[in-house]
């Protein structure tokens, strides 16, 4: 500890600490106004200068160390009139535009000008007039209001790991640039500016600070969940922003969280219910399908009618969809898109783990001393792990190894890449714990206490051949080895798995073998580091656990073992059997399934082998689409129900590292639109003759019954946000699985489908600043295979796969390799996964020029 | 140099505008600017040197600032920023003659503000601003009273330093690294190291960092940890397998030879190559790194980062050809029929005679000399290291000598020298790893004769010394105490002395290239060309056994004077090169100056392999510094650039 005098007053810090940290204990405050916490100190402004003894010179408070004997003064004649003029400094030039400015009203520079008195212009120097740069996508930059704290470079770089912005030219000339190759389009130049230099296109001139109404609530475009504010007038959400410090994502916010909300504002927005497609009255729309599905149920029996719900709902609304369905239609065939992903994951994990999520809170990511990124493209994927990744990586000396098919961004970051072949996913990671147990990097105590079958996992792993992985999964030994020492080495490991492993055809395999991994690389043990699986999409973990799959109940709860217990918590008797999506699908084709409830979701577009469920659907005897936006879907139902967004409705989501969290109302719903879980509700009574549950009431039921999440619902009524019962493993309750090894791949082209960077399902796809950025899907090749195919950047390209074909424009780069090509499943147009076969998210294909 | 007219450099005013007696002064200032002319005046960050009384003091200090806001300032601080700025408007007002007195106040009140700088760049370039309106005031009112006209110079020369880049033979801009690290851009702080330095694996471990004595964080608690940023610099690129960026320009269908794959030709090579010329190298051993190879220990610098290095450089398209020695297998002659030009990097391998009794006879047990010992034990050459071995020497060279006997077996590894400790010209550091791995030490003894039985070594006699008046180099000299002889037994004895260049492929005339007494070759005023034209040297060969650091600036140097030769048939040095020299002779670091500000923080250490246990292998020991520690270490450095300008008239 150090102990320093800050006027006058005795300060103890720890060392490293700064002059400003150490003021800030004792409730000085030393002006700043380049200074941004989440960063390291620029010292630009100079505004924090302070009087240190023995000095004869002013030291920044920002960045200078207190050192033991410190004598500090903060507030003096000499420092007011220094601070005074180095602000009158950063007024030479700036334009008076202060009354159209976007900042004004929420300008550092302003309140620093208010503060310091700084009332006249003793500088003068020639008027230049810097232009203005426009031509960036989304983000205007207006070089004349800049005042160089490089707030925006900083966090660019250091936060959120684009580095794409960068101080160009010299002297006052100098000006924020940017390498738009590089820009992530995230908004956080714009979050962090202290003045009205980094501007957000589709908010600029849309309202004054001072007339938002702001509302605290979470992003649910990915399953990270970010904390944000949603700035609204006139009924519409303006902007969001997100606050450092206090937020889970430290202020932070990606292209969907900054840009993405514009579809709420969308014209495509579902206003009114539709009754074979003519605007109608809720009411005739409800005893629509009350009394079709109840003509159904009395007639064929509950089989006869299926659901899908959807992570796009709240947890409430898709307890109370399960709900619905069990008791008042008595049918158990629902079930969602985590049925080919996050669930499949899920039951591994379950069963393994007995962990239903991620094991730690991400923020435990950040500090772990070693990090393997599995099968993910954490940019797209989930941009607050890489947030954490990138803190790790960056500043916590984290030893980071990323295990993908492609090279992602992230890999100029990885002091091991190991690039693998589509299908090896459960060799490789097999392997790596294979290297783990032989080099003796494991804890043995742990192992002895907590895993159930220590001898069979010491066998598997003893007759693993890891050659016969390195064959499988092209990565060589020297690789593999280096990684496993990384991993071995360190004393806390974070393990993330993506969507490349989780919606892959192994994904069993493969999740059971980094299941191992992470037994054995004591990933799940301690504070630091854990096992992250990321949800697919926004409310998945909260889809999940709310018990939307026709075998399980809420809670995860075996729905065999536990129907006995929730038909009594229910009063009802609960249906037998029920189909799984798959089962649905082919119920449908069968004839015996009649009736069809999609609840936010779209399989059209978003499911594996979308063509064959465009003509099921097309099939159906009854369809009713509740949703908020209109599509090829919405055109194809008896019934569509205007849903609402969750920036329109109360309730609550789970994050991906079970955190639960509280959506507010920011904006009421577009025309007649009704929360989804008034809708359920509303046909729940009607379908029951009960009464109405309130959203409160489901919130206590639901958590009651679901084990992970007693006691949670009291803290939330509060608060924003509270954690599901923490992962604390019993002994002897970890199973080691032996997964089977797959043979090596077939030599030829695979197609892998993943997500965009810039959008977020195909919900964003109804935002023009997201179009801006990706307004169509396009397939990436390698340049090698380019130009073997004879195919050119921006050309077409057309693959075929069993399932059919799709085509799209070509974007050569070599980040996928030689034989692999990738594309987005979020454009309607393209339809992707109209190739895909069912379970999986890899095909091979045939591809040639269009 | 010629007659000072006035100055205010370092604080002390001298002032011969009104006649009388000259008053001289210490500062080393050139009378000319190569051969364009004159030196009139001279402006930087400790005050203004005028030698022509007709220089346009007012013009120049309107030029210094302009060139200050425009050339150098980062932009990264408010007053440097807008305050150089404003000073740069307000002179150019002056001279335009639409200035107020009141603008002499404002120069005089931003001078102060600067002082609140981030770094010292507009810091100290307003020093001489604020020197000519408190000196040249008379001139600045004649401008503000309309009664003079702006006169330009023929022309003005600048260039921006640094104590520390100053220092650096190889002149890095250390500063920028260090931001770079300090700002989490690894990768960008080692594009900055090769733009002067293509070895920054080596110049990270092995470097005697001569820069450190020039870093002005020393003069408030301790020098910041130059070099061994330079290798978190390296090691990123390595640790996270990323291939450097750099490419090589266009062929220019230029052919050059580097004879020597050492620190100064690989560097030469190297940025010839960037330049799109065709490079070749040959070396005489098997291996890149010369010196640094064969001469410097594995565990201070493994050599196969070394190799790495080397082949970064091959990737640019130079072909190293190994077993090739000048002289034996090629001739100077036939070199430069087949090539453009010729550089010769060829070290220094031959180790001095120690003046002692029976060193020439050939005994077993006596080894040519410490760089032929390490070389022979670092190529594997059947060197077998007995029990007892005793170095003579006190640099680097003998440390490495009884550090590595430790290594081969050697139970008693026996350092003596014939001064004390303190005078050793071995760094410290390396004399506190050696005693910590249990090298024993004989300070203030002097051989003086061999003790043979059967034609074998068995010990060293030695007479004791004591230290008397400092000698030229302001050590103080060793005198023998007489009648102090003593043996001390031994089975092996190392000189380690020194090293001269090994100029024996001159032999068949020296080729008109001409050679200090001290056997090293003669280049020609910083072009580092030999008097045979389209011939160039530099590093040992050329300075005598130095640092791999003077190497490669020699080699970089060596390359740009080279670049020209090739494409516009002339040797001469740029604004840089020219600059570069006039501001390393002027100096930079003042170890005097007071910074007015205070210090108190430790400079952070590399972790290291601890104890005696790490001398029985060649395993690196010193470990990497963390990233975190690195930036941790950045942030202690104080920036402090400064920008000079010469008036030419």
């Amino acid at each position: 500890m150090i102990n320093l005098k800050i006027d006058g007053k005795e300060v103890q810090i720890a060392s490293g600490a700064t002059i400003l940290d150490a003021a800030e204990t004792v409730g000085i405050k030393i002006p700043t106004l380049c200074y941004l916490k989440k960063v390291s100190p620029t010292g630009a402004c100079r505004v924090c200068a302070v009087e240190v003894e023995g000095a004869d010179k002013t030291m920044t408070a920002c960045n200078t160390r207190a050192v033991d004997g410190m004598v500090v003064t903060t507030q003096s004649e000499k420092l007011s009139k220094i601070r005074r003029e180095l602000i009158e400094l950063l007024l030479v030039n700036h334009p008076l535009d202060c009354p159209v400015c976007d900042a004004g009203g929420e300008c550092d520079l302003q309140d620093i000008c208010y503060s310091q008195d700084v009332v006249r212009q003793p500088f003068g120097a020639d008027d230049v007039n810097a232009e203005t740069i426009d031509h960036w996508p989304l983000i205007q930059q207006v070089p004349n209001r800049c005042i160089m704290c490089e707030k925006c470079v900083k966090t660019c770089h250091e936060t959120i790991g684009s580095s794409a912005l960068f101080v160009n030219e010299k002297g006052d000339k100098a000006f924020v640039d940017k390498d738009l190759d590089k820009c992530d389009f995230c908004g956080n130049c714009v979050q962090v500016c202290p003045t009205g230099t980094m501007i957000s296109k589709p908010f600029k001139f849309k309202a004054r600070p001072w007339e938002l109404r702001k509302t605290q609530s979470v992003c649910t475009l990915c399953s990270a969940q970010c904390q944000v504010e949603m700035h609204s007038k006139q009924g519409k959400v303006m902007r969001v922003t997100s606050e450092d410090g206090v937020t889970v994502n430290d202020g932070n916010l990606c292209v969907g969280g900054f840009f993405g909300h514009d579809y709420l504002n969308s014209d495509q927005r579902l206003t009114t219910p539709l009754v074979a497609q003519q605007e109608t009255s809720w009411e005739i729309a409800l005893d629509k399908v009350v009394s079709e599905v109840s003509n159904l149920r009395e007639q064929q029996g509950g089989q006869a009618i299926a659901g899908l719900a959807s992570p796009h709902l709240t947890n409430e609304e898709n307890y109370l969809f399960q709900k619905l369905f069990r008791v008042a239609l008595n049918s158990n065939n629902i079930d969602s898109e985590a049925r080919f992903s996050s669930l499949r994951a899920a039951k591994v994990l379950n069963e393994q783990l007995k962990l239903n999520g991620a094991s730690n809170p991400m923020d435990r990511i950040g500090t772990a001393e070693a990090v393997l990124v599995f099968g993910a493209d954490l940019r797209s994927e989930s941009p607050a792990l890489n947030w954490q990744v990138q803190l790790a990586a960056r500043k916590n000396d984290t030893r980071l190894i990323v295990a993908n098919q492609r090279q992602t961004k992230l890999v100029k970051q990885a002091e091991s890449f190991l690039q693998y072949r589509a299908g090896s996913e459960a060799s490789l990671a097999g392997a790596l714990a294979k290297l783990l147990v032989d080099k003796g990097q494991t804890d043995n105590d742990y192992l002895n206490r907590f895993v159930a079958n220590r001898d069979e996992l010491d066998q598997y792993l003893s007759n693993f051949d890891i050659d016969a992985a390195c064959a499988a999964s092209g990565v060589n030994r020297a690789q593999l080895e280096k990684a496993a020492d990384h991993l071995g080495q360190a004393s806390s490991v974070a393990i993330i798995i993506g969507r490349d492993v989780m919606a892959s055809a192994q994904v069993e395999n493969a999740v059971a073998a980094l299941a191992n991994l992470a037994m054995v690389s004591g990933a799940l043990h301690g504070n630091q580091g854990g096992l992250f699986p990321i949800a697919s999409k926004g409310n998945t973990q909260g889809l999940i656990d709310a018990g939307v799959a026709p075998e399980f109940l809420p809670g995860l709860v075996d729905y065999a073992a536990g129907k006995e217990k929730y038909a009594s918590a229910w009063h009802a008797t609960l249906p037998e059997g029920g189909a799984d999506a798959t089962g649905i699908l082919s119920g449908i084709e069968q004839g015996t399934i009649k009736a069809l409830f999609l609840a936010g979701t779209n399989p059209l577009v978003n499911f594996p082998e979308s063509g064959r469920w465009r003509k099921a659907l097309e099939k159906l005897e009854f369809l009713v689409v509740q949703d908020i936006l209109s599509s090829d879907l919405t055109r194809l139902a008896t019934v569509v129900l205007p849903g609402s967004a969750s920036a329109e409705k109360r309730g609550s989501v789970t994050s991906l590292d079970q955190r639960v969290n509280k959506l507010r109302i920011a904006v009421a719903a577009p025309g007649e639109a009704r929360p989804d879980l008034a809708i359920f509700s509303d046909l729940f009574a009607r379908l029951t003759g009960k009464p109405e549950p309130s959203e409160k009431a489901l919130r206590q039921e639901m958590m009651s019954l679901s084990g992970s999440y007693a006691d949670v619902c009291q803290s939330l009524e509060q608060s924003n946000f509270c954690w599901k019962q923490a992962y604390t493993p019993e002994n002897k309750s970890l199973t080691a699985a032996k997964p089977e090894i797959a043979s090596p791949p077939p030599a030829e082209m695979q197609l892998l489908v993943g997500k965009c960077p810039f959008q977020f399902g195909t919900t964003t796809t109804y935002s023009a600043a997201n179009n801006e950025l990706a307004p169509a899907g396009v397939i990436i090749v390698n340049p090698e295979d380019a130009a073997k195919l004879g195919l050119a950047e921006g050309g077409q390209i057309k693959v075929t796969g069993p399932a059919g074909s799709a085509s799209g424009k070509v974007m050569v780069n070599s980040m996928v390799p030689v034989g692999l090509l990738s594309a987005a499943d979020n454009f309607t147009e393209m339809n992707i996964q109209q190739i895909i076969p069912s379970g999986s998210n890899c095909v091979a294909v045939t591809a040639k020029k269009a | 140099m010629a007659e000072v007219v006035f100055s205010s450099w370092g604080g002390k005013v001298i002032d011969n505008r009104q006649g009388g007696e000259p008053e001289a002064a210490a500062f080393k200032l050139p009378g000319n600017y190569l051969d364009e002319g004159n030196v009139g005046a001279f402006m930087g960050w400790d005050g203004v040197i005028v030698l022509d009384k007709d220089v346009d003091i007012v013009t120049m200090a309107a030029e210094y600032m302009k060139r200050v806001q425009e050339k150098y300032c980062c932009a990264k601080c408010t007053p440097g920023k807008r305050g150089t700025r404003v000073m740069m408007d307000t002179l150019a007002r002056i001279l335009a003659g639409h200035g107020e007195e009141s603008d002499l106040d404002t120069l005089t009140g931003l001078s102060d503000l600067l002082d609140n700088c981030k770094c010292t760049l507009c810091m100290t370039a307003a020093r001489p601003i604020l020197d000519t309106v408190k000196y040249f005031r008379d001139d600045y009112l004649a401008f503000l009273r309309g009664e003079r006209k702006s006169k330009q110079a023929k022309s003005y020369r600048d260039k921006l330093t640094a104590p520390c880049m100053d220092r650096c033979p190889a002149h890095i801009d250390i500063p920028a690294y260090i931001e770079e690290i300090k700002d989490y851009r690894h990768d960008e702080a080692l594009g900055t190291i090769r733009n002067r330095m293509p070895i920054p694996a080596v110049c990270g471990r092995v470097c005697p960092h001569p820069c450190e004595t020039a870093c002005r964080r020393a003069l408030i608690d301790e020098p910041v940890s130059i070099m061994v940023l330079k290798r978190v610099a390296s090691d990123h690129e390595l640790l996270h397998v990323q291939e450097p960026p750099h490419k090589a320009k266009a062929p220019t269908g230029k052919k050059i030879m580097v004879v020597g794959a050492g620190p100064a030709g690989l560097t030469c090579a190297y940025y010839l190559a960037l330049e799109g010329h065709k490079v070749k190298i040959i070396d005489m051993l098997n291996e890149p790194g010369g010196t640094v190879a064969v001469g410097i220990p594995d565990y201070r610098m493994p050599r196969p980062l070394l190799q790495r290095e080397a082949d970064i450089i091959a990737d640019l398209g130079v072909e190293i050809e190994y077993g090739v020695k000048l002289g034996r297998d090629v001739s100077l002659r036939e070199l430069k029929e087949q090539y453009d030009a010729v550089f010769l990097g060829t070290g220094a391998f031959k180790s001095k005679p120690m003046g002692v009794e029976g060193e020439d006879e050939g005994y077993n047990g006596f080894s040519e000399g410490g760089i032929h010992y390490l070389r022979k034990v670092a190529l594997g050459e059947g060197m077998v290291t007995p029990k007892r071995v005793i170095v003579v020497g006190g640099g680097n060279t003998a440390i490495d000598c009884v550090r590595v006997a430790l290594r081969e077996g050697c139970e008693d590894s026996i350092l003596v020298y014939r001064r004390t400790r303190k005078e050793m010209p071995a760094e410290s550091y390396e004399v506190d790893d050696a005693e910590e791995e249990n090298v024993q030490f004989e300070f203030l003894r002097n051989p003086t004769r061999l003790i043979v039985e059967d034609n074998t070594v068995v010990g060293v006699e030695v007479i004791k010394m004591e230290l008397g008046e400092p000698d030229d180099s302001g050590r103080r000299r060793p005198v023998e105490v007489a009648g102090s002889e003593y043996v001390i037994p031994c089975d092996m004895v190392i000189p380690a002395i020194g090293q001269d260049p090994d100029l024996s492929y001159l032999e068949d005339g020296d080729y008109g290239i001409e050679q200090t007494r001290w056997n090293s070759i003669v280049t020609k005023g910083g072009t580092m060309m030999t008097d045979n034209e389209g011939v160039f040297a530099g590093g040992d060969c050329e300075y005598g056994a130095m640092t791999v650091v003077l190497a490669v600036g020699h080699g970089h140097r060596a390359a740009r004077t080279m670049h020209r030769y090739l494409t516009e048939g002339k040797v001469y040095l740029d604004e840089e090169d020219a600059m570069e020299d006039i501001v390393n002779n002027l100096g930079v670091f003042d170890k005097e100056e007071n910074l007015g500000i205070i210090g108190g923080l430790h400079r952070e250490h590399q972790p290291k392999i601890d104890g005696a246990e790490r001398a029985q292998n060649y395993e690196e020991i010193e470990l990497a510094m963390p990233e975190s520690q690195a930036v941790r270490e950045a942030e202690r450095c104080l920036r402090c650039y400064r920008v000079a300008m010469l008036a030419v008239n």
